[in-house]
């Protein structure tokens, strides 16, 4: 890889986290390519034989799972999540970055949240002993990526409101 | 409850907090609040992303990708330029075909608008068309990807209303796709014929290639929508299959034909494509958290009955949800805007007793114009970055184009049949 992904921020420091986003990056990247050799994999097995591995079909929307969540942690690290930013610009340069600190202040507190619950949920499928419908693979090996990643993307929010508040004090 | 659900999620929306958080945390407190079972905070997120027909989203953005990173809009530009041949007018004709075009490969404005951009602009102004024209109609023409079958928010409409199914929606997008890009050659004519702009010979740098040349070259990428759309066609693949085979093609096509597709180049277009899919789709898990306390609530319901209090007119009524969305696409994605209008607008829709169908292709219009209108647009801020100008010296020119395509959504909003023909046609 020569190409990293820091260059293309234009050595914005604010977009430069002390861990690099390769993980996210790479592990995001294996997602897609699983779910395109899979899917392909179907088609091809379905034309050339009879035999269906549509059961196949819970591990690649797991998958979609893991690549949303892993994505969008990356996408907290440089702030490149969907949002209205109009009425924010028009506000003066300080304002702007107490409202991005803030905004990702929330975000901490949302996937902290849906970590805790996500975790409760994983114990019950730990504790009830439930199976996947399709491959029958006990559930929480699947279930137990939602708290992960979500605390994954609760700690590159808080990463960016650190390199935010330092970003300040440096000014 | 129901107004501080929708009032605190429009304070976060304006103050600029990440739509995902806006949504998702105003639903997670307003559950917590009332008691709705803080469970579905985490079972909602997880349900909402897992399922079937969602996976054609990552799909489809990754194989647009992967034609543009491959270059086939440069292909495309010689050929259809050779086609329409030296003639006033004849680039902006060349600049809205190649869009509409790359439309049919790709599901997303902004990346085809940019991909044109880059290549066109530089001949437009020799030929004598002011960059803020140029960029103007690059950024409306691309805004019909989201039209013109494959299509990212037709996938996630279908996702938001089963009811109606993807192959059908792309097929009602078809012929208002070709209408909205096809209106642009109105005000193209009018001013190229009005500036002189592209006459012959004001280019003395270009080069002219024999058709059979271009078309031998761009051939590889006429066929990717071929591919996707006949194999949707024939019922031999889903929605997520066609453009999985879409995306193996295109991996072909950059690594044997064109050879412009290495292995480090592959690994970005997939890291890239899986952050824009990402970004949306978290948006997704989370509106299912709002939902999931909205309808609980009946708030969706609610706000429907409201707008319905307003007014009983059939004819106002869409007029004003037209207005609204245009608004909201001006401000925002197409995926994002269906997220957070289509709870409270289907109840609407079914009172009124309309097409869902024909109402998708309606709001689909609307999110495409809203692309290109300023001063929010996102395909102008890309066309207009790409050109090194401000956004302002557009203004004279893009206002024409917004026109010209409200005046095909004016159209289809008038003669349903123009979405529901091809459907009709095609048995879905």
């Amino acid at each position: 890889m020569d190409e990293h992904p820091q260059d293309k921020t234009g050595g914005n420091p604010l977009d430069q986290p002390r861990i690099s986003i390769r993980f996210e990056e790479a592990a995001a990247a294996v997602a897609m390519a699983l779910i395109c050799l899979i899917t392909f994999a179907n088609v091809v097995v379905r034309y050339l034989t009879d035999a269906s591995f549509a059961f196949t079909e819970e591990f690649s929307v797991f998958l979609l799972v893991v690549l949303t969540l892993v994505g969008a942690a990356g996408a907290f690290v440089r702030n490149r999540n969907i949002r209205v930013d109009y009425f924010a610009a028009l506000m003066p340069a300080r304002t702007q970055r107490w409202l991005e600190i803030a905004g990702l202040l929330l975000t901490v507190v949302l996937f902290l949240m849906v970590a805790w619950y996500g975790a409760r949920f994983v114990a019950d499928d730990w504790k009830y002993g439930t199976t996947s419908p399709g491959i029958g693979i006990p559930q929480w090996v699947y279930s137990v990526w939602l708290p992960a990643l979500s605390l994954l993307i609760a700690g590159r929010a808080l990463g960016r409101v650190v390199r935010l508040l330092r970003s300040g004090t440096a000014r | 409850m129901t107004a501080a659900l929708f009032l605190g999620f429009l304070v976060l929306l304006v103050a600029g907090a990440p739509l995902a958080t806006a949504l998702g945390l105003v639903g997670a407190l307003v559950i917590i609040v009332k008691d709705l079972g803080a469970m579905s905070i985490a079972t909602n997120v997880y349900s909402s992303l897992a399922k079937y027909p969602l996976l054609a989203l990552p799909v489809f953005i990754l194989a647009g990708m992967i034609f543009e990173r491959v270059g086939v809009a440069a292909k495309l530009v010689a050929f259809v330029s050779a086609l329409v041949g030296e003639r006033r007018g004849a680039q902006g004709v060349v600049a809205i075909l190649v869009c509409m075009f790359l439309g049919g490969i790709s599901g997303s404005g902004p990346a085809d608008a940019a991909a044109v951009a880059m290549v066109m602009l530089p001949s437009m102004t020799r030929q004598g068309y002011p960059k803020g024209f140029s960029s103007s109609l690059i950024a409306a023409a691309g805004s019909t990807a989201i039209l013109i079958p494959p299509s990212i928010a037709f996938v996630i409409f279908s996702v938001l209303v089963p009811q109606v199914s993807v192959p059908a929606l792309f097929a009602a997008g078809m012929i208002p796709g070709i209408l909205a890009g096809l209106s642009l050659l109105v005000p193209t004519f009018i001013f190229a014929w009005k500036y002189n702009w592209g006459a012959k010979g004001s280019d003395p740098t270009v080069v002219r290639k024999s058709l059979l040349v271009t078309l031998k070259e761009a051939s590889w990428g006429i066929a990717a929508p071929v591919i996707i759309l006949g194999g949707l066609r024939t019922g031999a693949f889903t929605p997520t299959e066609a453009a999985v085979v879409a995306v193996f093609y295109g991996l072909f096509v950059g690594t044997v034909v064109y050879r412009t597709l290495d292995l480090t180049r592959l690994y970005r277009v997939l890291v890239d494509s899986a952050e824009i899919s990402a970004v949306v789709m978290l948006i997704i898990a989370c509106a299912g958290i709002f939902a999931h306390a909205g309808s609980t609530l009946g708030a969706f319901d609610a706000l429907a009955n409201v707008m319905l209090t307003v007014t009983s007119n059939e004819h106002l009524m869409l007029a004003m949800i037209m207005l609204l969305l245009l608004i909201a696409g001006m401000l925002l994605d197409a995926a994002s805007v269906f997220l957070i209008f289509l709870p409270i607008l289907v109840p609407v829709v079914n009172a009124f007793g309309w097409d869902m169908t024909w109402f998708a292709v309606l709001m689909t219009m609307n999110m495409a114009i809203g692309q290109f209108t300023p001063p929010m647009a996102v395909n102008l801020l890309v066309t207009t970055r790409v050109a090194g100008i401000g956004m302002e010296e557009t203004v004279q020119w893009v206002l024409w184009l917004v026109l010209s395509m409200l005046g095909a959504l004016a159209l289809v909003a008038a003669f349903p049949q123009l979405a529901l023909w091809l459907p009709g046609v095609l048995g879905y």
